[in-house]
């Protein structure tokens, strides 16, 4: 970064926020076509119920809970690189971080509608919150389902709150190098932030607070996610690795997610290159080939443990797995995860653009059909052979995943116009800071 | 913000004069100094003598509301609405874990903020910035430049003038 100094940061930041040009509103047109192919399918299902989704008897969870547990892992990086990656001043965070938790806040928000989807009767989704109604009823603290309802919406509340405060500093630079409407927009957003001593030593140690609550917080949202399933006595779900492995496979998939956005971000925008440089992704694919690691282990130790355990059902689910009908998703699963990450190991690969970036697809890819493998196998096939079923997804939950990655990229697309999309105070303080002396005190 | 500022504003290119400036001026005695600086530096705060901030405090008084009122509500709504499960006890600790620590987070983070935003009120109200033309136009403290505010009396003004100056201020104002 030596040709860079604090005033061409906020050059190149406010470039990325001059009004948007043809290809910005025509990526939009297409967004907004998807995000109304999800609207209509999601208003035929409160018209006509789930019969136009798959789900059945005995499968009850399909591409609804499959997306929920995929959105909420993808919202896992951006707190990992925010909070955990702060706390122990990993460098390679403070270029990535900003659009990383803003991708958190998205995806959170994406995935926070598929509970709300799924139960069809969405307009009885307050049921799960506990307030004194008239029927005097509470709700059952014993169920993980309540467990999540807690751990999504701190997470949510959370990872808000910590995106908007460090945002604050920022606003305040919009303003002040702006004028008219903006700089009173800025102004406002920006809550009188100066940038004095005395807001400096507040603001910074109530981050520090913020980014100390939210690691455990971290581990805690997808372990409680994986209750979910793990709490239940279903084959498949019912095991103890659950948690460490839903928590690698968050970080693993978030990661990726973080790839696939920014590598375009850092082409479109002129100057993003010198404030994003290479050895920050490859940062990023070296956590992607670790936590693919650690996923790949889950796997295989899945299968050995349905084998040594002993246990019939798990014997037979993981059998079921790699060669019953659904056998197609498993082995995606297998490809996506295990196999495509590999090419990582070379340095040339992790610093070649295009081929992190398809990686990085096929990672999201693979996620997915991780969720959907543990979600659709496992009830397909529980104990009882005759109360066996299988499921194929319709064409509502189709268009309501397309629909989901319309809303996704919608807000997404709206951040990198209204917003800072890298941490401008952050990106100053990584520098040297600029010395009339040689010496660094 | 009624009162007139009376003192002396100035805003530095390099970090280390602009530290300098601020040690200086504390040891001759002006310990009200507002600092302005693009980002957080650790040169800074040693300069100004390491100030503490007590946000701290408001984070653990969160989490302590957050994990009592967590439990309060379990407890309670477990014995408001009995709802037997799998013959485990009508109010059970081992399943409260998740939500106690959910709630303590959800109010640590909350008081955080609250109480962030309360002391930076609360410190700001003590002093008096300078309400001048120039002081309003210039607005590279956010950019590229560290600047620092000396309220004192119009006895000292020359004496603060020539520390600022001894570190070669990029420039100078006097407001009174």
């Amino acid at each position: 970064m030596s040709n860079v100094t604090y005033a061409s940061i906020n050059d190149h930041i406010l470039h990325s926020l001059k009004p948007p040009g043809k290809s910005w509103f025509a990526s939009m047109a297409v967004i907004l076509t998807m995000l109304g192919m999800g609207i209509f399918a999601f208003g035929y299902q409160i018209r006509h119920g789930l019969e136009g989704s798959g789900i059945n008897n005995p499968i009850g969870w399909g591409v609804y809970i499959t997306n929920f547990v995929f959105w909420v892992g993808i919202a896992h990086a951006g707190t990992l690189i925010s909070a955990v990656l702060f706390l122990v001043r990993a460098p390679f965070r403070t270029s990535i971080y900003r659009a990383a938790e803003a991708m958190t806040v998205f995806a959170v928000m994406t995935a926070g509608l598929f509970p709300l989807i799924h139960i069809g009767r969405v307009w009885n989704f307050y049921f799960l919150i506990p307030y004194p109604n008239q029927r005097l009823l509470w709700v059952n603290f014993k169920s993980p389902l309540l467990w999540d309802v807690f751990a999504v919406n701190t997470y949510m509340s959370v990872s808000i709150l910590f995106f908007l405060v460090g945002l604050v500093p920022d606003f305040a630079v919009i303003r002040d190098e702006s004028k008219g409407l903006k700089r009173i927009f800025y102004g406002i957003v920006s809550l009188g932030f100066r940038g004095t001593n005395h807001e400096w030593v507040h603001y910074m140690r109530a981050y520090l607070l913020f980014a100390a609550i939210a690691t455990p917080l971290v581990f805690s949202v997808h372990s409680i996610v994986s209750w979910d399933f793990a709490m239940s006595s279903i084959p498949g779900w019912h095991t103890t690795i659950f948690p460490p492995y839903f928590v690698a496979g968050a970080i693993f998939s978030g990661c990726a997610m973080v790839l696939t956005l920014m590598i375009p971000l850092r082409a479109i925008f002129p100057g993003f290159k010198d404030l994003m440089p290479m050895k920050d992704l490859e940062a990023m694919a070296k956590m992607i080939l670790f936590t693919g690691f650690v996923v790949t282990y889950a796997y295989s130790i899945e299968f050995f443990i349905a084998y040594y355990s002993g246990a019939r059902y798990e014997r037979a689910l993981f059998w079921f797995r790699p060669f019953g009908e659904l056998k197609v998703f498993f082995f995606l699963m297998v490809f996506c995860n295990c196999v495509a990450p590999l090419p990582l190991w070379m340095k040339s690969i992790r610093t070649n653009i295009p081929a992190l970036w398809v990686i990085s697809i096929f990672i999201n890819i693979g996620m997915w059909m991780e969720r959907y493998n543990i979600v659709v196998t496992s009830l397909a096939h529980d104990f009882d052979p005759y109360a066996w079923g299988t499921y194929t997804f319709e064409w509502v939950e189709v268009w309501i995943t397309i629909g989901s990655f319309g809303w996704f990229f919608m807000w997404f697309f709206i951040f990198v116009k209204i917003m800072p999309s890298m941490a401008v105070a952050e990106l100053k303080e990584a520098l040297v800071p600029p010395m009339r002396s040689a010496h660094h005190e | 913000m009624s009162k007139q500022f009376t003192g002396v504003w100035a805003a530095y290119e390099y970090l280390d004069d602009f530290c300098g400036a601020v040690r200086e001026l504390r040891g001759s005695g002006f310990q009200r100094l507002t600092t302005l600086a693009p980002c957080p530096r650790h040169e800074i705060d040693h300069a100004l003598g390491n100030p503490q901030s007590r946000v701290p405090f408001f984070t653990l008084a969160g989490m302590f509301t957050g994990f009592t009122l967590a439990f309060t509500i379990m407890t309670f709504m477990s014995l408001e609405w009995i709802i037997p499960v799998s013959g485990k006890p009508i109010v059970s600790y081992p399943i409260m874990g998740p939500v106690l620590f959910e709630l303590s987070v959800l109010f640590a983070v909350w008081f955080t903020v609250f109480g962030m935003v309360g002391l930076i009120l609360n410190d700001l109200r003590k002093y008096v910035f300078p309400s001048s033309k120039a002081w309003k136009k210039y607005r590279r403290f956010t950019r590229d430049r560290f600047g620092v505010i000396v309220p004192c009396t119009q006895h000292d003004l020359e004496k603060v003038e020539s520390i600022l100056n001894k570190y070669q201020a990029e420039e100078v104002n006097r407001e009174a």
